[in-house]
């Protein structure tokens, strides 16, 4: 094994570990906090494979903005931290089901790309003026389209969280 | 890189519309707030208008051919801007008299419409994975509005979690895709580099058309993925339900389409058992179901589920025959067509009785014959219609269907054609439930029923649209014929 | 890389840390005795000559003082909090080019950490790391006033990191570059400072709240939560957030010198052996002034109050920025575009955006009365631009 596929190894174990910590953790701080880690090792991924610009983005926006407005939420609106208020009678069966879909999705992925085809990807370079051309150029509609997605879940939780004074 | 700019006119007029709205309402007072619906209600008629100056001008593509405005995304951009017209006419009167965020709503609605509007055209995993969030995410929203009421906020919340899970796996669906057909996102490709995978691959490829057609599925509520639907439509504002019963799941029908017809053309040996399983499943189950209920929005959330057992129908007689396939496309579109027509119908005539009965039980309907004529007649037209029993247009949405499995050969087009038949059937007792309220029972208020305007006239202008198709099917089913998609029956 | 490589790339870790450490040392050491100045006290004076050693001082006395975790604390967030406090600020510092290079044993050594080629994408992730420190600390600490310190501090800092990013990204469509060195080699001529001054003034703000300075110090107003998101720390935890703060200040005035007052560039006379010495000393001197005027605001400004201060960030810092990024942009475009005649429209467009601005803005100068802030002064919103 190369280099890089010991750093992906590491990556992937740290990361694929954390997410199970999200789930299975007590707090939802903690949880939130292991989010963080996954998200880490994701973007850890991408700098693996040259993808510089999104690696960074990927720190930037969704661990130092998204899981802060969580923590930010959580704090905000004292929400149930523990174990019993988020418990469901269901959680064997889910966990036989993700598991379930786990085993399948492994296999099925193990056998269309074995792991000694791994040269077969190359690390592209993609460059922050590649990433620029293609979201502001061919991609700009769905751009577009996210900044309306994203305008309208804005508007609309004010709408919902915003303490009525008629009422 | 080329934008042709005539053919996204109609998104540009509606994305301004939007803005539009949503800045104008900064600035009206407090009574003026409904104001927003004229300015949307004129934006959407001037993004029609950009529909109708398309017709007839060839098929054109925008963004490297992800976006290609040719018949079939034309015909659906109309039918949801006419929808939008309708919703917008039901929303006036509820959205005003209830004490709602207004300008915020009209706002929410468009933009759920700028979706719609944007599915037909999408010919990229991409747009059309956001085209379908851009319809859901504000529909959400919309869900909850009525904010002090418990159900209304289940509604949207069942609504989001539901969604959003499906959004998820129809996500990681499309990962794989587009990892295994080596990085193409634009459905044509995928077309052909999907015919090209073989062995381990194909098995791969299969997964993920089953996680796609799972999140679709959730979309349009097909059984076993349907338990949101009931409870959503119930707790939503009643013309919130009529914009997700008919648009929000059109739209979902629309990109299912486009995916199945075009991009997963030629694995249909793998999904049309799935798609037979889901049809039979969604229609028996929504029509066994809707004849318990005593509340007209559960039932026609129901119905809803049933008629989308009949869409997803079309989608079980794939075959390697063009001709065949073609059949199968027209039926669906023209079925989905009707259904909206009909179904918007029958959402105003309960947007009218929900003014003197907000729980809209179906003893609520009672004597409608004398306290709102019109509404009463309007209603049994739409009840009939979904049952497809003439004369109204929805007996020849079905009897297309029928025809298409018919024509498919084989044991399964007979055999589903058959299913079809029995559900129809069964469906009639209830659907005649209500008609024999409004018509066989007298109401306890006699007085009569004061009925917006534009309500009056949304169910009349769908009742005898109804009507006209069945007197004349030809000039109807011509517009399916016409609206070929750019890819199909290769 | 050889082992001679790989010792040298250690040397230059150890000496930018240390070099960080004795900066902060000393800047906190000016700090006080700016402030005593302007208050007309003499400040620290015994530790060392004119008490320049108070802040080693004081860290040795906060080391050897015990540590106390509160019973309510959630101990390993508690415990680490401390350590996130502390480290953005000296991973910003890595790309920071503070001076040109120097030859040694025949290798090049430049006097920077790393050149990533995206420099600038790198801080902006470092500081959006930095609040971490701030928002466990409060919550770990399992009492309210640190729990409300955090909840301040966290929205205010994201608030201010928006007006922060557009700030840097009209210098990065200005220079046409995220890498550091690039920037500077663009400053060849005029220091971005000049055509980029309302970024610089947008930078400054945002960064003086990123780094939780007076006047925006609200995550620990001692008059309102005791001390904020760090009432319950004490001993070595506490130097952390103490130290993590000023090497935060150190980098942003760093970031702020490279990015708009030229880098390391500045006149010097020799050649030579000694041609690295002058960058480096503008470097310094420019940190210092930079500095010096953070200082400076500090002892002037009262704290802001805090619905002030996020009305401040989201209706005129934000929408300023977002207005500054577009006429950058189309400074920047439209001449590559079109050429000369792209320069006319340019200048059109901006008159015209400068005009329509005057226009509207009386339409925002007046409140609805109901909306009146429950302080009770009804209180113009500004609108720039």
């Amino acid at each position: 094994m190369s280099a890089q596929e010991y750093a992906f190894t590491v990556l992937a174990v740290v990361g694929g570990l954390s997410a199970i910590a999200v789930v299975t953790a007590r707090n939802v701080v903690h949880a939130a906090l292991y989010l963080v880690v996954t998200l880490l090792s994701v973007g850890g991924v991408y700098l693996l494979l040259g993808a510089e610009f999104v690696a960074w983005v990927q720190i930037l926006i969704y661990v130092g903005a998204i899981v802060i407005l969580f923590l930010f939420g959580l704090m905000l609106t004292k929400a149930p931290i523990g174990r019993d208020t988020l418990d469901n009678q269901q959680r064997w069966l889910g966990a036989l089901v993700g598991v379930g879909v786990f085993a399948g999705l492994v296999f099925l992925i193990q056998e269309a790309f074995p792991v000694q085809d791994a040269e077969r990807f190359e690390t592209f370079h993609a460059t922050t003026d590649a990433v620029g051309e293609s979201i502001f150029r061919n991609y700009v509609l769905p751009f577009e389209a996210v900044s309306f997605l994203l305008l309208a879940a804005l508007i609309g939780a004010i709408v919902l969280a915003r303490k009525d004074d008629a009422s | 890189m080329n934008i042709d700019y005539h053919a996204l006119l109609p998104e540009f007029i509606l994305a301004g519309t939007i803005l539009l709205v949503l800045v104008v309402d900064v600035f009206l007072p407090e009574r003026a707030k409904w104001f927003a619906m004229p300015i949307g209600l004129i934006g959407v008629v001037g993004s029609l208008a950009g529909v109708l100056s398309l017709i007839g001008a060839g098929t054109r593509e925008s963004f490297g051919g992800t976006y290609v405005v040719d018949e079939f995304a034309l015909l659906f951009k109309g039918f949801f801007l006419v929808t939008a017209v309708v919703v917008l006419a039901l929303s006036l009167r509820y959205f005003r008299e209830g004490g709602f965020y207004q300008g915020e709503y009209y706002f929410l609605l468009l933009t759920s419409f700028l979706g719609c509007v944007m599915m037909p055209s999408s010919r990229d995993l991409l747009l059309l994975f956001l085209a379908l969030e851009l319809v859901s995410a504000p529909g959400f929203l919309m869900a909850a509005f009525r904010k002090g009421d418990v159900k209304s906020n289940e509604a949207g919340v069942k609504f989001f979690i539901i969604g959003v899970l499906s959004t998820a796996v129809m996500l990681f669906g499309m990962s794989l895709i587009y990892g295994v057909t080596g990085g193409a996102t634009k459905l044509a490709e995928i077309g052909v580099a999907l015919d090209g995978v073989s062995g381990e691959m194909e098995t791969l490829a299969f997964a993920a058309i089953l996680f796609v057609v799972v999140g679709f599925a959730f979309k349009v509520s097909a059984v076993p993925f349907q338990f949101w639907a009931p409870d959503t439509y119930e707790g939503s504002p009643v013309p919130v339900a009529a914009f997700l019963a008919v648009a929000s799941s059109v739209a979902g029908f629309a990109g299912l389409l486009q995916l199945m017809f075009v991009a997963f053309a030629g694995q249909h040996e793998f999904w049309v058992p799935i798609f037979a399983f889901l049809s039979i499943a969604t229609m028996t189950v929504g029509n066994l179901v809707a004849l318990q209920q005593t509340q007209v929005v559960r039932l026609l959330a129901y119905s809803g589920i049933a008629q989308s057992g009949y869409i997803l129908l079309t989608f079980a007689l794939v075959t390697d025959d063009a001709a065949s396939n073609r059949n199968a496309f027209a039926a669906a579109v023209t079925y989905i067509l009707i259904y909206g027509v009909m179904n918007l119908g029958a959402f105003a005539a309960t947007v009218a009785v929900s003014r003197r009965h907000p729980t809209l039980g179906v003893a609520d309907f009672a004597g409608l014959r004398e306290t709102a004529p019109v509404i009463a007649v309007g209603m049994a037209v739409f009840m009939i219609s979904l049952a497809g029993v003439p004369p109204t247009g929805g007996f020849w949405g079905k009897l297309l269907i029928f025809q298409a499995a018919i024509e498919r050969g084989g044991t399964l087009g007979p055999a589903l054609a058959v299913v079809m038949l029995v559900n129809s059937v069964a469906s009639v007792f209830y659907y005649l439930v209500v008609p024999r309220q409004m018509f066989l029972r007298d109401a306890a208020d006699p007085s009569r029923l004061r009925v917006p305007a534009l309500v009056t006239a949304v169910v009349a202008v769908a009742m005898v649209t109804l009507v006209a198709i069945f007197v004349l099917p030809n000039v109807f089913a011509r517009l399916a014929e016409i609206s070929t998609l750019v890819g199909l029956g290769a | 890389m050889d082992w001679v490589g790989w010792a040298i790339l250690v040397v230059r870790v150890a000496i930018v840390f240390f070099g960080l450490l004795i900066s902060v040392m000393l800047y906190i050491w000016m700090e006080r005795k700016v402030i005593a100045d302007m208050q007309t006290r003499v400040g620290p004076l015994r530790a060392g000559p004119r008490g320049v050693l108070i802040t080693l001082a004081d860290g040795i006395k906060l080391f050897f003082k015990e540590g106390i975790t509160p019973t309510a604390a959630d101990h390993p967030v508690y415990a680490v909090a401390p350590i996130l406090a502390m480290f953005p600020g000296f991973l910003a510092f890595c790309v920071i080019p503070f001076g040109t290079s120097v030859t040694l044993f025949g290798r090049e050594i430049p006097f920077q950490l790393a050149d990533l080629n995206i420099g600038i994408l790198w801080i902006l992730a470092m500081t959006s790391l930095s609040v971490y420190g701030v928002v466990l600390a409060g919550w770990s600490s399992g009492s309210n006033y640190p729990l409300l310190g955090a909840v301040r501090s966290s929205a205010q800092m994201i608030s201010y990191e928006v007006g922060m990013g557009l700030a840097l990204v009209a210098v990065l469509m200005y220079s046409g570059t995220l890498r550091m060195s690039e920037l500077i080699a663009a400053q060849d001529t005029v220091w971005n400072v000049i055509p980029q001054f309302p970024a610089f003034v947008v930078f400054l703000i945002g960064a003086i709240a990123e780094t939780n300075r007076p006047p925006f110090d609200l995550a620990e107003a001692e008059s309102e939560l005791v001390a904020g998101f760090h009432t319950e720390y004490s001993g070595i935890k506490f130097a952390m957030f103490y130290l993590g703060e000023y090497v935060s200040t150190v980098t942003v005035a760093a970031v702020a010198v490279t990015l708009f007052l030229g880098g390391w560039r500045g006149w010097w006379p020799f050649d030579g052996a000694v041609a690295w010495i002058g960058p480096l000393l503008w470097f310094v001197l420019k940190i210092t002034a930079v500095i010096y005027v953070l200082i400076l605001v500090r002892a002037t400004l009262p704290r802001m109050r805090y619905d002030r201060l996020m009305n401040f960030g989201w209706k005129v810092l934000i929408p300023f920025g977002l207005v500054w990024v577009m006429i950058t942009g189309v400074v920047v475009v439209l001449p590559q575009e079109y050429g000369n005649r792209g320069r006319y429209i340019a200048g059109a467009v901006i008159v015209g955006a400068a005009a329509l601005a005057t226009l509207v803005a009386p339409l925002f100068s007046h409140r609805p009365a109901s909306e009146a802030e429950p302080g009770g002064q009804p209180e113009g919103r500004e609108v720039r631009a």
